[in-house]
């Protein structure tokens, strides 16, 4: 029967015919094996880029799921401007229903609280701290210490009248300078400290008011924190690790720095410098010679140098005058030229400077703003908007395993919740007895905001601000009044919960929080883990939505979206030029041969044996190419899954990549639909030239002349 | 019963807006076994009446019969399919399969028709091409044989079925005249031992030498019809 049709002679003639139109093939092929590697390597890459970040947000922010309150009015984001900017995302009343019923379901191992918040650290300058620590030696006796601050107070005030002169001609409000100067001048003077010894409270005085605030500010940093249940916070996130110092004690309250956080906003700015140009060179190969970023660092620290030198008592400025002078014989000047000199690094004597730096100079200043160990006040504002303060130990430093360096997945430091309920304004039960009690005190039963309002400014005739209506007594923001009375009364942000307090751990889970992580057993099954809780939630009216990590991570999420659709829509654009010069080449390709083709039908071949000889050719050709770039594209995989693919020194893409570098996987789904997809172009690419091929009426095997 | 019946046949191909009358009433009838010329000058329509023949075209009026089926009844794929089993094609051109080697351009037909096992369809290979006396350029492509050489293998693929009838479009215009006869020798041999029918359409005066018959036309029309003896006598 003719209309069979051999397979086998078919896919010989295939073959034939593509060794007989090499150029054809070469062209064809090129382009479909390019194609196909692109579509293959790059949805492999960007799956595993994917999994990895996943793995990074996940394991150190957002957990799997995230729960909300339904009544959120915007998004939940963790990064971005979203995360920046102040959201409101409503409350979870009862964490303990909340956390029973999600655990409830099987695929969920933990549900920790949270919530984001940001606070500015109160820090005196180095004027504050040098006369707290002169008080301290005082009151303790110690002649010697006393003597040596005293002395290093007097050379900080020497060189604040040079900085006051020196702006005096730069600067315009030169009334407040000349006045600064003025009390410079008395400070510095021997009179005002000749009787210092004998009666120290003017010259404290004095100083504390007039010349302290004259000093450099300390670091004006926002720390973003979370409050969470520490302990189920480091153990549900894996990749949570102490650097230094200790674990906050079950049941304590207390802070935790992310370490590059710490590091990149609390120590001394020198001594950051020299650390990045240490990492720069070791970690990521680059140096002071060539790369110009580095050049611009060393340039920035020689500016620095008032950084070491305000710190310094005479004694050590002496002495590291002197070694100075013996690192660098030839360097002339003051001690600033002699440290600006030292700090002129180059590749040869880097390693050499850098030890000298921790050996010599780090050990006379303070390397760190505030200490492991320290305790220190958080200033912030409730979710009200008003101001408070709460004091906090620090307790330690952490990081996230492979997120070392990404300052993405450094963002947030830790804080126990009860605290950070403390400045949100959340209520507690201990906050609702503590306003109980200051009700019955000043003999308020019901205190509303309105009323408070009245009972500080004297009645309000004229209409109140819509946004105090409609809250009643004992929602949560009513704590904030009583924080706002005594705020008022007392002209600081109110204080409270001494550093060292402790609580009873149950309080965690009754309170209110703001949102909460949900970690899996098995991350594939999010979906269905989702669908459940939403259900769940539905069900016992628990007011909570839940949320896949990848909604919630802001504009990580979105960035990975973008990179997704440039991938797609290049991939879509090369396979439309594909399918355009593959119909091209191949409707050539049907009139160069439409004399064979004539012959094969004059000779019996059916029009469908045509179609399918074309459809065969293009499949074959289709085949080989997709399997060469689909075989580049998986060897290239499996090299860089041996190698790595480094991050360099991108933090975005350290935490793109999970780490320092993606270890990318062959991924059997992208190696399929990339052969699918270009076998499909193919062959789409084909059916016009294969009907015209098939059309070709036999006679013109007869009207062919040689 | 003859084996190609022509009756009345016209056939008109569209110029333009114009129609060309290719053949004016044509009828011929051609007995199995018989090797036939149709002889013309360029242009007096003996091509057309080798296509209606062949398969590849069908008269706008009039019947064509092969082997008692009318090509007129006939779709796109029954037409194929006569050509396929009852028709072998010698082409001026040779037009054998410019990837396919020798063997493989004279296996060709048969693999379309398929039905024989590997080992029948080898056997019957390797015979047309000893018929044709080619067996030493089994493997070698197309190109690297003579224009004779050429038309030997297309003879063994319209043989290689074992057709009704083998239909030659000027099978020795592009062959010297040496080359020539033997083509024609060999077809001649070829029909006395196989009694297969050959119609070959030519204008060369010792092919229609060799002719049993030579149908001679002129301006779409059958002028003379008569034994090539004849032919020649006249």
């Amino acid at each position: 029967m003719a209309g069979r049709i051999s397979f086998g002679l078919l896919l010989r003639l295939s073959l034939r015919s593509l060794f007989g139109h090499r150029i054809k093939v070469l062209i064809v092929g090129s382009l479909l094996a390019f194609g196909t590697f692109l579509l293959v390597f790059g949805t492999t890459l960007l799956a595993n880029v994917e999994r990895a970040m996943e793995a990074s947000v996940t394991g150190s922010l957002t957990g799997h799921i995230q729960l909300l309150s339904r009544d959120a009015k915007d998004q939940l984001a963790f990064t971005g401007p979203d995360a920046a900017s102040e959201q409101d995302l409503g409350v979870l009343h009862s964490f303990a229903e909340i956390k029973e019923a999600a655990l409830s379901i099987p695929n969920v191992k933990a549900v920790v609280p949270m919530g984001r918040h940001v606070a500015g650290p109160l820090l005196g300058n180095e004027l504050d701290r040098t006369l707290e620590e002169l008080q301290a030696a005082m009151d303790g006796g110690d002649p010697a210490t006393s003597d040596r601050l005293i002395r290093k107070l007097r050379r900080a005030i020497g060189m604040l009248q040079e900085d006051y002169r020196l702006r005096l001609d730069i600067l315009s409000n030169t009334e407040e300078i000349e006045e600064a100067i003025a009390d410079l001048k008395t400070a510095a003077a021997d009179e005002f400290w000749s009787d210092f010894l004998q009666d120290p409270r003017p010259v404290f005085d004095f100083l504390d008011t007039r010349i302290a605030k004259l000093g450099e500010t300390a670091t004006n940093v926002f720390i973003p924190f979370i409050g969470t249940d520490l302990d189920a916070f480091t153990e549900s996130f894996e990749s949570f690790r102490m650097v230094e110092g200790e674990m906050v004690p079950k049941g304590h309250r207390g802070f935790l720095f992310n370490k590059t956080f710490y590091e990149e906003n609390f120590k001394n700015r020198i001594a950051r410098g020299i650390d990045k140009i240490e990492e720069a060179r070791r970690l990521d190969g680059k140096t002071l010679a060539e790369d110009p970023a580095l050049q611009q660092s060393v340039k920035q620290l020689a500016r620095f140098t008032s950084y070491i030198t305000r710190e310094l008592d005479p004694d050590d400025a002496q002495a590291l005058d002197a070694s100075l002078r013996r690192l660098l014989p030839e360097a002339e000047g003051d001690l600033d030229q002699k440290l600006a000199a030292f700090l002129e690094l180059d590749d040869e004597n880097f390693d050499q400077r850098r030890a000298f730096f921790y050996e010599e100079i780090a050990p006379k200043i303070r390397l760190y703003a505030v200490r492991v160990g320290d305790t220190f006040t958080l200033r912030s504002s409730t979710r009200a908007g008003y101001p408070k303060a709460i004091n906090l130990k620090i307790y330690g430093t952490f990081e996230f395993k492979g997120l070392e360096r990404s300052a993405l997945a450094s963002v947030y430091c830790l804080m126990d919740l009860m605290s950070f309920r403390d400045l949100f304004g959340l209520m507690t039960v201990e906050k609702r007895e503590e306003l109980d009690s200051i009700r019955e005190e000043v003999g308020i039963d019901a205190l509303s905001r309105a009323e408070a309002e009245d009972a500080l400014f004297g009645g309000s005739d004229e209409e109140d601000e819509p946004a105090f209506a409609g809250l009643d007594e004992d929602s949560d923001d009513a704590i904030d009044i009583a924080d706002r009375v005594a705020a008022l009364t007392t002209g600081a942000p109110p204080t409270d919960a001494a550093a060292d307090e402790t609580f009873d751990p149950d309080q965690l889970d009754d309170g209110t929080v703001i949102h909460a992580a949900v970690v899996l057993e098995d991350p594939t099954r999010l979906d269905a883990t989702i669908a459940s809780l939403q259900a769940l939630s539905a069900e016992r009216g628990l007011g909570f939505q839940a949320l896949p990590w990848n909604q919630v991570t802001g504009i990580v999420g979105q960035l990975i979206t973008v990179v997704g659709a440039v991938l797609y829509i290049t991939i879509a654009i090369i396979f439309l030029v594909a399918l355009v010069i593959i119909n091209n080449s191949m409707v050539m390709a049907t009139m160069d041969r439409v004399s064979e083709i004539g012959t094969m039908r004059a000779i019996g071949a059916s029009r469908r044996f045509v179609l399918a000889l074309f459809l065969v050719e293009t499949l074959v050709l289709g085949a080989l190419a997709s399997g060469v770039g689909a075989g580049a594209a998986t060897g290239l995989t499996l090299f860089l899954g041996e190698v790595g693919l480094p991050a360099s020194s991108s933090d975005f893409l350290i935490f793109l990549f999970g780490g320092p570098a993606l270890y990318p996987s062959v991924g059997w789904t992208q190696l399929g639909v990339g052969l699918l997809a270009i076998l499909t172009v193919s062959v789409i690419s084909t059916l016009y030239p294969a009907r015209i091929a098939a059309r070709t009426a036999p006679v013109v095997a007869m009207q062919t002349k040689e | 019963m003859a084996i190609v019946e022509i009756k009345n046949v016209v056939k008109d191909y569209p110029l333009g807006k114009l129609k060309v009358r290719a053949l004016h009433d044509v009828s011929l009838d051609i007995q199995r076994g018989e090797f036939a010329a149709i002889a013309a000058p360029s242009g007096a329509g003996k091509t057309t009446l080798l296509n209606l023949i062949g398969c590849v075209d069908t008269p706008t009026s009039g019947v064509v019969r092969i082997d008692g089926q009318s090509t007129s009844d006939l779709n796109d794929s029954g037409l194929t399919n006569l050509r396929l089993h009852k028709l072998g094609f010698i082409f001026q051109s040779f037009n054998l399969i410019a990837v396919l080697d020798l063997y493989q351009n004279v296996e060709f037909p048969l693999l379309l028709q398929g039905g024989l096992s590997r080992k029948a369809r080898d056997a019957r290979v390797r015979e047309v091409i000893e018929q044709v006396g080619l067996t030493p350029q089994l493997r070698q492509r197309p190109n690297e044989l003579s224009g004779g050489q050429r038309q030997r293998v297309a003879i063994a693929r319209a043989l290689v079925t074992r057709p009704a009838i083998v239909l030659a479009d000027e099978p020795t215009a592009n062959l010297d005249s040496t080359t020539g006869k033997n083509i024609i020798e060999l077809m001649r041999e070829i029909n006395h031992r196989e009694k297969t029918t050959f119609i070959f359409s030519t204008h060369d005066p010792m092919v229609m030498g060799r002719a049993d018959r030579v149908v001679k036309m002129a301006d779409g029309r059958i002028v003379d019809d008569a034994s090539a003896d004849a032919a020649g006598a006249a």
